[in-house]
C-alpha cells in the first residue's frame, strides 16, 4: 500500500476508511471520526445483546479459519465463577499478509474499541493484545493509543465510567511464527515456550492460564464497532455472493502484480476483477501463472481456478484453495514454482515448534528434497516421497503448521507437475538456465 | 464412567480416562513414545494415533478422552501407516543401521521392528546433535539417538521438580539442552538419573564404571534382581542388573509398580552402589598380628616393638585428630570436567578413595576358622571372667532385620547382656522416647504416599529432605505443586525452605520455644481440636498452662523467628484440614531432643493432626533399616516390638522361644551407645557389625581413645573402616547385593531384598557369620536362611505376625502391623485409639532449655552438622563410589558470604574451625543457605571430621548427643596456604581433549 492511501473506486472501505489519515490515530481524531460511540453503546447493552448483534451480522473470523465470531463469543458462559480472558491475535506472521499491521498503524483505536466491546461481550475484564515483535511501528501506535484510552478513562477500573473493569495489555511477541497459533500464543503470554496445545480442551473451556478464553484476530475485532454502530443488517447486506460470507474483507496483495497493497472489498467480489482491475493485473510483459490467495498456508491456485473464484470463504474452497488470512501472493511466468515452494517449505521448517514428529522431521525433509530438486538433483521417486510425506504431515499433528507446509507442496505438484518434471529431467532449473541464457 | 469398544472388545473406564487408558486396561498394547505414566500428556510423538469411528482424522490415544460408545481400532490401516511414517521419519536422523547389526536394543528400536519399518536412510539429513555432557562421571548423552520425545524434560520438571532439561531451538534444529549454558551444575541438577530412566532410546544414559573395570562382565547376559537401596530410610526398591558375578547397573522398577519410590531413585541409589565392587572390599578375615594359638587357646603376644610404637591395638596411621588438622590438597583435576579412567591423569579413580595401605599393616590374613575361634573364645572369656555386662554389641541400621535379630538374640541369650544398641541412638532415639511416652509408639503413623497425595499442609522440621531423602524430597515438591502448603522450620535456608510457603528460620536448638508458641497461638485462637483432645488425650490442660507464657513475641526473642510468621504458621497448620508433620535430625540431635519432639507431639495432638489419612506423623528415618533394627530389638531396653526387657513375663516368652533358661536373659536394660563409648563404662569387649563409631560418635577424639583401651574388639564390615583398624579380628561381611534379607523403611514398610551376586573372595553372608558365631558360643540356631529367621521373628513380634518372605515377595512389601497371614498391612495408624492402656495419648508439658553450649566471645559461631546429598554418614560407602566422590571430593564448611567477607575469606580458602574440644582444617564453601554466625559442617569426612568438634552433651531420656549445636571459632589459615578448594573453584589443570 502506498502512502497516502488512495482507495480504488471499486473498494468498499469500512476498516480502511481512515488508512493514511494520520489524525485518526489520536484519540481526539478518532472521536471526531465517530470513534468510541460503539463502545459507549455496547457498555449500555447486556453481553448477550452484543453477542446476538454480532451473530446476526454474520461476521466470521478473519484470521484464517472463518469461525462465526458471535458463536465463538457465545461459548463463554457468563457466571461460571471463573475469570474470562480475551486475546487479540496481532501476531500477523503469515507470509503475504499485512492487513492487521495497517489497522494497527492507522486506526489503533478501532482495535482498542473492538477489544473493549468484545471483552464486555464475553465477560472478560482482561484483554491481551499479542503483537508480533517485528511490528515496531504498530507496537508504538497501539501503545500510544492505549495510553490515551487509559488517560481518558475509556479503559481501566471503570471503563467510560460504567463501573465495568476492562484492562488491555500489550504483549510483545519474540519472533516466532507459531505464536500466531492460538494456543501457542497463550503459552507465550503465560511465559512458556510457544508450543501449540492439544485440543480439546478448546480455549473457551481452558485457555489462557487455564481459564475460559476467546481469541480473535485484529481485523475481526476492528470490524465489531462499525457493526454495532450501523447494525447487523447493514453488515449482513454487504455480500455479493452467499449469506454465509458477509461484510468486507481486507486483502493484502503482493508478488508479481502491478499494484500491490491492501484492498478492502465486499465478500463475494470476483477474484479475476480484483486482480486485474483493482490490482492492475500482471506487470508489463508478463502473464500471471498462479496465486496463493490466503496466505502461504493455503493451496496454490492456477489462474484458471482463480479466475473462477468469488472472493469469500466458500468461493475459494470451491476453487481448490481457501480464503485464509487474505494474503494474496501472485506469481507470474518469471517464477520457478519449485524454487518458490521450496522457499515456503524452508519457512515452515524454520518455524516448526518441533513438538510433533511429522512436522519437525517432515518439514526438514521436504525442504531438503525441494532444494535439491531446484538445484537439479531431483529424481522421479522424490515426487512420490514428497506426496507420501505430505500425506503423513496432513491432519496428524497437534496444530496445522505441518498441514500448511504440505498444502503448497501437494497443490504445487498436482497443478504444476510439469515444472517439477522439467527440473528432474533437465537436471537443472529451466527458469534459471533461461535467465542465464 | 464410559463404555467404549477397543478393537472389538468392550471396556468401561473411569471418567476422564483416555483411549490409551482403556486399551491398557484390557491389555491392548498401543505403541507410545512421548507418553509415560504420570508425566503430563503432550501428545507430540504421534505414534499412538488410532482410528475412531466417526472421526475423519486419526486421534491420539494418549490425549483423547474416552467417550461412551466410541469404537476404536488401534491397528487400522491408517493408524499403522501413520505409525510407520512417524517411525520412518524418526529413523532418518537416527543411527539406524545398528538395528540391523545388533537387533533392537531399546524401546524405540523394538517399535521399529514391531512395525517392520525399513531402516534405509532416504533423506540424507544429518544425525541429531546436542549436548554430550562430556566428562560427566554419571550421566552422559548420545544425542544422535534422541527422538525428542521430551520424556526427560518432563520427568525432570514434573517427577523430580528440578527442571534441568528443556527443548531449545525449533524445527529440525531442536535439541534437548542442559540448563541455559550446558552446565548441569548451574541448572541445579542433582544427578538423580530420572532422565536416564525414562529415555526410550538410551540417548541419555548412565556411565557404567564397571564397563571400564570389568569389560568382560559386560559381554555376559544380564539378569535383574530386585533389591532395596542401601542408603536412606525411604526404602527405594531397585532392580540390580547383574552380569556374571557383577552388578553392572542399577535400574528402577517400573513406575506403576507399588514401590515407595514409584520407580525414582536419587543419585546415591542409582549411581552410588559401585562401592560393592570396590577393590577395598575385605575378602578374607583379618587378624591382628600377635594373636597366636597355644595349647588350644588363642592369646595376644604382640611384637613388643610394635606395641610400644602403636599401643596394643594401634597402627602406623595418623588418628582422626591428626588427619583433620592437616592441610588438604586439592584434587589434581576437576573430576567433574573429566571422567577419570584407568589410563587417565587421575590413574585408577578408585585409588583416591582407597583405604590407606598402612591401615592393613597391623593385620595378617586369617582363615574363618581362626577368626571365629578367637571371637567366640574372647566373648565367652570376658563373659565368664568379667560378667555379661562387660560385653556390648553394636548392631547395624544397614543390616537386615534377620541379621540384627540374630545378633541381639546372640548377645541377649548367648552372652546374657542387654548392652545391645545401634546408631538409632544417634538419630531418632529422642523421637522414640518422646513418642513412647506420648502414645506408646516408635514409628511413623502414616505413609509417604498420603503426604504426597493428600495432605493440605506439610510441616517439615529439621529435615533437609531433598538432600538426605531425595526421593521423598521430590515427593514433597510434587505435593506442594499439587497445592499443599509447606512450612519449613530449619536454621538453614535449604532448598525446601526456599520453596516453602513459610520458612521459620530459627536459631539452632530453639525449637521448643517455637513449638510452644505455635501451640499458644493455636489455643488463643481456639483452633485446637477440642473433641479430639477430650476423647483421645490426657494432659492438655497442663500443657495449655505450660505454653501460656510462650507468646509468639517471647518465642521471637528466643528463636529469632518474627512473631507474625509463628502466628501464620500456627494458623496454617491448625486449620489444615489435614496437616502432616515430618521431622528428622534437626529436632532430635539435641540435648533437649526428647523435649523438642514432645513439644511437637503436643502440637500434633492438640490440633488432632494424626490418625486420619492425610494427617501423618512421620519421623523421617535416616538409614535403610534403622526402623527395622529397632523393631527387632537391637536397642537396649526392649525385645522385638518394643517389649520391655524388664518384664519377667515377656522375658519368659523370649527365653522359651530362644531355648534358654529365663535367668540367662537379663532384666536390666542395657547400656546405650553413648553410655558404652565413654570413660568409665564397664564394657571391656565389643562386637561391632557395620558401624563406624570412630567417625560418627560425638567428640570422636575421645571415642577413638576409648576404643584403644578395649580388651577385645571384633568388627564385622565390608571395608577396613576407621573403627575396624583398631580391631583384633575383622570379619568380611556381605553388602546388600550379596544377601537375602528384609529392611523396614520410614513408613513401617517391610521389604525384601534378594541376593544378586556372591560375596567377594572368602567374604561371607552376615547371617551365616552370625549363625556360626551363635553356635560357637553355645546358643543353637534352629534356622539356616533369612526366611527361617523371619519365621521366628514373626512368632515373637505381634505386629509382624503375618509377615513371611513369601508374602513380601508376592506383595512387594507390607506395612506393619500385619496381624495375620492374610492381613494386608496398615497404611496409617491410630484412627480410633492409641496403643496405650486406655487408648489415649498423653500431652507432656515441656519448657525451653537452651543448647548446652552457646556462642560466646571466644567461640562466636554456631556449628551445625549433617549430611550432604552426595555422601552418606561416615563415607564408608559413598567415598568409595566413583561418581559420588567426584561430585563432592573435598570436605567443605558452609559459611555465609557476609561472615566470610568480614574474615577476608574467599570461596575455596582453607579455614580452621576450633571448638572447646578440638579443631579441624577445612575448605570454605560460601553459601547463602546458612545464616550469619552459623556454619554447617558435613559429617562424612575423615580428613576433616565434624565430630571432633561436636559436643557430647546428652539428652537425659534418650542419651542422644547434641550433634546439632556447638560453639566454634573460625580462623583463616595463613595466607598462601589456600590449597583446599571447594568443587566450584577447581580449575582443570589438564586441558580437556
Amino acid at each position: 500500500m502506498g502512502f497516502p492511501h488512495k482507495s480504488h473506486p471499486r473498494e468498499t472501505p469500512v476498516l480502511s476508511t481512515h488508512f493514511g489519515d494520520s489524525e485518526a490515530r489520536s484519540l481526539s481524531g478518532w472521536r471526531a471520526r465517530g470513534g468510541y460511540r460503539a463502545l459507549e453503546q455496547a457498555l449500555g447493552m447486556t453481553p448477550a445483546e452484543i453477542v446476538n448483534v454480532v451473530k446476526d451480522s454474520g461476521l466470521r473470523g478473519r484470521g484464517g479459519a472463518g469461525f462465526p465470531t458471535g458463536l465463538k463469543w457465545s461459548f463463554m458462559k457468563p457466571g461460571d465463577g471463573k475469570p474470562h480472558y480475551l486475546c487479540c491475535n496481532a501476531d500477523e506472521s503469515e507470509p503475504g499478509t499485512f492487513k492487521d499491521r495497517e489497522i494497527m498503524r492507522w486506526t489503533p483505536h478501532a482495535l482498542i474499541e473492538g477489544c473493549a466491546i468484545a471483552s464486555h461481550a464475553i465477560g472478560a475484564e482482561t484483554c491481551y493484545i499479542y503483537i508480533r515483535g517485528e511490528f515496531t511501528e504498530p507496537l508504538q501506535t497501539v501503545g500510544a493509543a492505549l495510553d490515551e484510552a487509559y488517560r481518558d478513562g475509556i479503559l481501566g477500573k471503570s471503563a467510560m465510567g460504567t463501573g465495568k473493569r476492562i484492562d488491555i495489555y500489550i504483549h510483545k511477541g519474540a519472533g516466532a511464527y507459531i505464536c500466531g497459533e492460538e494456543t501457542a500464543l497463550m503459552n507465550s503470554i503465560e511465559g512458556r515456550r510457544g508450543n501449540p496445545r492439544i485440543k480439546p480442551p478448546f480455549p473457551a473451556v481452558a485457555g489462557l492460564f487455564g481459564q475460559p478464553t476467546t481469541i480473535n484476530n485484529v481485523e475481526t475485532l476492528a470490524a465489531v464497532p462499525p457493526i454495532l454502530t450501523n447494525g447487523a443488517e447493514w453488515y449482513k447486506a454487504m455480500s455479493l455472493s452467499n449469506p454465509k460470507s458477509t461484510g468486507t474483507k481486507l486483502f493484502s496483495v503482493c508478488g508479481n502484480i502491478a499494484r500491490p497493497g491492501n484492498y478492502e472489498v465486499t465478500m463475494g467480489f470476483p477474484f479475476r476483477e480484483f486482480l486485474h482491475d483493482i490490482c492492475g493485473g500482471a506487470r508489463p510483459g508478463h502473464t500471471l501463472k498462479a496465486v496463493i490467495p490466503g496466505g502461504s498456508s493455503v493451496p496454490i491456485q492456477t489462474m484458471q481456478e482463480a479466475d473462477a473464484t468469488l472472493m469469500d470463504y466458500e468461493g475459494f474452497v470451491a476453487n481448490g484453495s481457501m480464503l485464509g488470512s487474505g494474503g494474496v501472493i501472485v506469481f507470474d511466468d518469471s517464477v520457478c514454482m519449485v524454487r518458490m515452494i521450496g522457499r515456503l517449505a524452508r519457512f515452515y521448517a524454520h518455524e516448526s515448534c518441533a513438538q510433533c514428529t511429522q512436522c519437525r522431521e517432515g518439514t526438514a525433509w521436504v525442504t531438503k528434497i525441494l532444494e535439491r530438486m531446484e538445484n537439479g538433483g531431483g529424481t522421479t521417486r522424490d515426487l512420490d516421497t514428497l506426496l507420501e510425506l505430505s500425506e503423513n504431515m496432513t491432519g496428524k499433528t497437534i496444530c496445522v503448521l505441518s498441514d500448511s507446509c504440505a498444502a503448497p507442496v501437494v497443490s504445487g505438484i498436482q497443478k504444476f507437475r510439469h515444472e517439477f518434471e522439467a527440473h528432474i529431467n533437465g537436471k537443472r532449473c529451466p527458469m534459471r538456465s533461461a535467465a542465464a541464457a | 464412567m464410559a463404555t467404549l469398544t477397543v478393537n472389538g472388545t468392550d471396556v468401561t473406564v473411569r471418567d476422564g480416562a483416555t483411549i490409551l487408558d482403556a486399551a491398557r486396561q484390557i491389555g491392548i498394547d498401543v505403541p507410545t513414545l512421548c507418553w509415560y505414566p504420570t508425566l503430563p500428556i503432550v501428545g507430540n510423538c504421534r505414534v499412538c494415533l488410532v482410528s475412531v469411528e466417526g472421526s475423519a482424522k486419526l486421534l491420539p490415544a494418549c490425549a483423547t478422552t474416552a467417550a461412551d460408545g466410541m469404537k476404536v481400532t488401534t491397528e487400522s490401516y491408517a493408524a499403522v501407516e501413520n505409525r510407520r511414517g512417524v517411525l520412518g521419519m524418526l529413523l532418518e536422523r537416527y543411527p539406524a543401521e545398528r538395528i540391523d547389526e545388533r537387533g533392537a536394543q531399546n524401546e524405540f528400536e523394538r517399535m521399529v521392528k514391531r512395525y517392520g519399518v525399513s531402516v534405509e536412510n532416504r533423506s540424507g539429513l544429518p544425525l541429531r546433535a546436542g549436548d554430550d555432557r562430556a566428562g560427566d562421571p554419571m550421566i552422559q548423552h548420545d544425542m544422535s539417538t534422541c527422538i525428542l520425545c521430551t520424556r526427560c524434560v518432563r520427568a525432570c520438571a514434573d517427577i523430580q521438580v528440578v527442571g534441568v532439561l528443556d527443548v531449545a531451538y525449533r524445527g529440525d534444529h531442536a535439541e534437548i539442552i542442559v540448563g541455559a549454558d550446558g552446565n548441569p551444575e548451574h541448572a541445579g541438577c542433582t544427578w538423580c538419573g530420572e532422565c536416564v530412566r525414562v529415555c526410550p532410546t538410551g540417548a541419555i544414559h548412565d556411565v557404567l564404571p564397571l564397563a571400564k573395570f570389568a569389560r568382560d562382565a559386560m559381554q555376559k547376559p544380564a539378569t535383574s534382581v530386585r533389591s532395596v537401596c542401601p542408603y536412606c530410610g525411604v526404602g527405594c526398591q531397585l532392580d540390580l542388573e547383574v552380569r556374571g558375578t557383577d552388578v553392572v547397573r542399577v535400574n528402577s522398577p517400573w513406575i506403576e509398580e507399588a514401590t515407595p519410590n514409584m520407580g525414582s531413585t536419587c543419585v546415591k541409589g542409582r549411581f552410588g552402589t559401585d562401592f560393592v565392587l570396590h577393590r577395598d572390599r575385605l575378602t578374607t578375615p583379618l587378624i591382628r598380628k600377635g594373636w597366636v594359638k597355644r595349647d588350644g587357646r588363642w592369646r595376644y603376644e604382640g611384637d613388643p616393638a610394635d606395641v610400644k610404637r602403636w599401643g596394643r591395638r594401634g597402627g602406623p596411621w595418623r588418628d582422626i585428630e591428626g588427619e583433620s588438622n592437616t592441610q588438604k590438597s586439592r584434587p589434581r583435576i576437576n573430576p567433574l570436567r573429566r571422567l577419570p579412567t584407568v589410563g587417565g591423569p587421575l590413574g585408577d579413580p578408585r585409588d583416591r578413595v582407597a583405604t590407606p595401605a598402612d591401615w592393613y599393616e597391623p593385620f595378617r590374613e586369617g582363615t574363618w576358622e581362626e577368626a571365629m575361634e578367637i571371637v567366640a573364645q574372647e566373648l565367652t572369656r570376658l563373659r565368664d571372667s568379667h560378667g555379661s555386662d562387660s560385653l556390648a554389641v553394636f548392631c547395624s541400621a544397614k543390616c537386615s532385620n534377620e541379621e540384627n535379630y540374630v545378633l541381639q538374640r546372640l548377645f541377649r541369650a548367648g552372652i546374657g547382656t542387654n548392652n545391645v544398641d545401634h546408631c538409632t541412638r544417634l538419630c531418632h532415639s529422642s523421637s522414640v522416647s518422646a513418642m513412647q511416652r506420648a502414645m506408646n509408639t516408635s514409628a511413623a503413623s502414616g505413609s509417604m504416599r498420603e503426604v504426597e497425595c493428600e495432605s493440605d499442609v506439610i510441616f517439615l522440621l529439621g529435615a533437609n529432605t531433598t538432600e538426605s531423602h531425595p526421593v521423598f524430597g521430590a515427593a514433597l515438591k510434587r505435593a506442594q505443586r499439587r497445592g499443599a502448603k509447606l512450612i519449613v522450620a530449619d536454621p538453614r535456608r535449604i532448598e525446601l525452605a526456599q520453596r516453602a510457603d513459610i520458612h521459620l528460620q530459627m536459631l539452632p536448638g530453639t525449637d521448643v520455644a517455637l513449638l510452644n508458641a505455635m501451640l499458644h497461638h493455636v489455643i488463643h485462637l481456639g483452633l485446637h481440636d477440642q473433641a479430639f483432645i477430650r476423647e483421645r488425650t490426657h494432659g492438655f490442660d497442663e500443657v495449655a498452662r505450660a505454653v501460656e507464657p510462650y507468646t509468639p513475641e517471647r518465642a521471637e526473642t528466643i528463636s529469632g523467628i518474627p512473631a507474625h510468621l509463628i502466628r501464620r504458621a500456627a494458623e496454617l497448620y491448625a486449620r489444615g484440614p489435614r496437616s502432616s508433620t515430618l521431622w528428622a535430625m534437626g529436632l532430635t540431635q539435641h540435648r533437649t531432643g526428647t523435649d523438642i519432639v514432645a513439644s511437637l507431639l503436643n502440637l500434633i495432638l492438640a490440633t488432632g493432626m494424626i490418625g486420619r489419612w492425610g494427617a501423618a506423623m512421620l519421623p523421617i528415618r535416616g538409614q535403610n533399616n534403622v526402623q527395622g533394627a529397632s523393631d527387632v530389638g537391637a536397642i537396649p531396653m526392649v525385645y522385638t516390638d518394643y517389649q520391655p526387657v524388664t518384664d519377667p513375663s515377656i522375658r519368659h516368652r523370649f527365653a522359651q522361644a530362644w531355648g534358654v533358661p529365663d535367668e540367662r536373659l537379663s532384666l536390666t536394660p542395657g547400656l546405650k551407645v553413648t553410655q558404652i563409648v565413654t570413660k568409665g563404662s564397664p564394657v571391656r569387649g565389643m562386637y561391632i557389625m557395620g558401624e563406624n563409631p570412630i567417625i560418627s560418635d560425638p567428640d570422636v577424639a575421645h571415642a577413638e581413645e576409648w576404643f584403644l583401651g578395649l580388651e577385645f574388639l571384633a568388627v564385622h564390615d565390608l571395608f577396613l573402616t576407621e573403627t575396624a583398624r583398631y580391631a583384633d579380628v575383622v570379619l568380611p561381611g556381605a553388602s546388600f547385593a550379596e544377601k537375602d534379607g528384609t529392611y523396614v523403611n520410614t513408613e513401617r514398610r517391610v521389604q525384601l531384598a534378594r541376593k544378586a551376586i556372591p560375596a567377594p573372595g572368602a567374604a561371607r553372608g552376615d547371617l551365616e557369620i552370625l549363625l556360626e558365631l551363635s553356635n560357637r558360643i553355645g546358643l543353637p540356631t534352629p534356622f539356616s536362611t533369612a526366611a527361617d529367621v523371619m519365621e521366628e521373628i514373626a512368632s515373637v513380634t505381634p505386629s509382624w505376625r503375618g509377615i513371611t518372605h513369601a508374602r513380601l515377595q508376592e506383595t512387594g512389601g507390607l506395612q506393619y502391623p500385619v496381624e495375620h497371614a492374610t492381613h494386608p498391612g496398615t497404611a496409617f495408624l491410630f484412627a480410633d485409639r492409641f496403643p496405650t492402656a486406655d487408648g489415649k495419648a498423653t500431652l507432656v508439658p515441656v519448657e525451653f532449655l537452651p543448647p548446652a553450649e552457646l556462642p560466646d566471645e571466644e567461640f562466636p559461631f554456631w556449628m551445625n552438622t549433617g549430611r550432604q546429598l552426595y555422601h552418606w554418614h561416615t563415607g564408608t560407602m559413598t567415598r568409595r563410589s566413583q561418581g559420588l566422590d567426584s561430585r563432592e571430593p573435598v570436605p567443605t564448611v558452609e559459611l555465609s558470604p557476609a561472615d566470610a567477607a568480614e574474615m577476608g575469606v574467599r570461596d575455596g580458602d582453607a579455614v580452621r574451625i576450633t571448638s572447646r574440644r578440638n579443631s579441624i582444617e577445612i575448605a570454605v564453601r560460601l553459601s547463602p543457605r546458612v545464616a550469619r554466625h552459623q556454619v554447617f559442617v558435613p559429617m562424612h569426612y575423615r580428613e576433616a571430621a565434624a565430630n571432633l568438634l561436636t559436643n557430647p552433651a546428652l539428652d537425659p531420656y534418650a542419651h542422644i548427643p547434641e550433634f546439632k549445636v556447638c560453639a566454634v571459632r573460625i580462623e583463616p589459615v595463613a595466607p598462601g596456604r589456600h590449597r583446599a578448594l571447594s568443587v566450584e573453584r577447581i580449575e582443570p589443570l589438564v586441558p580437556a581433549d
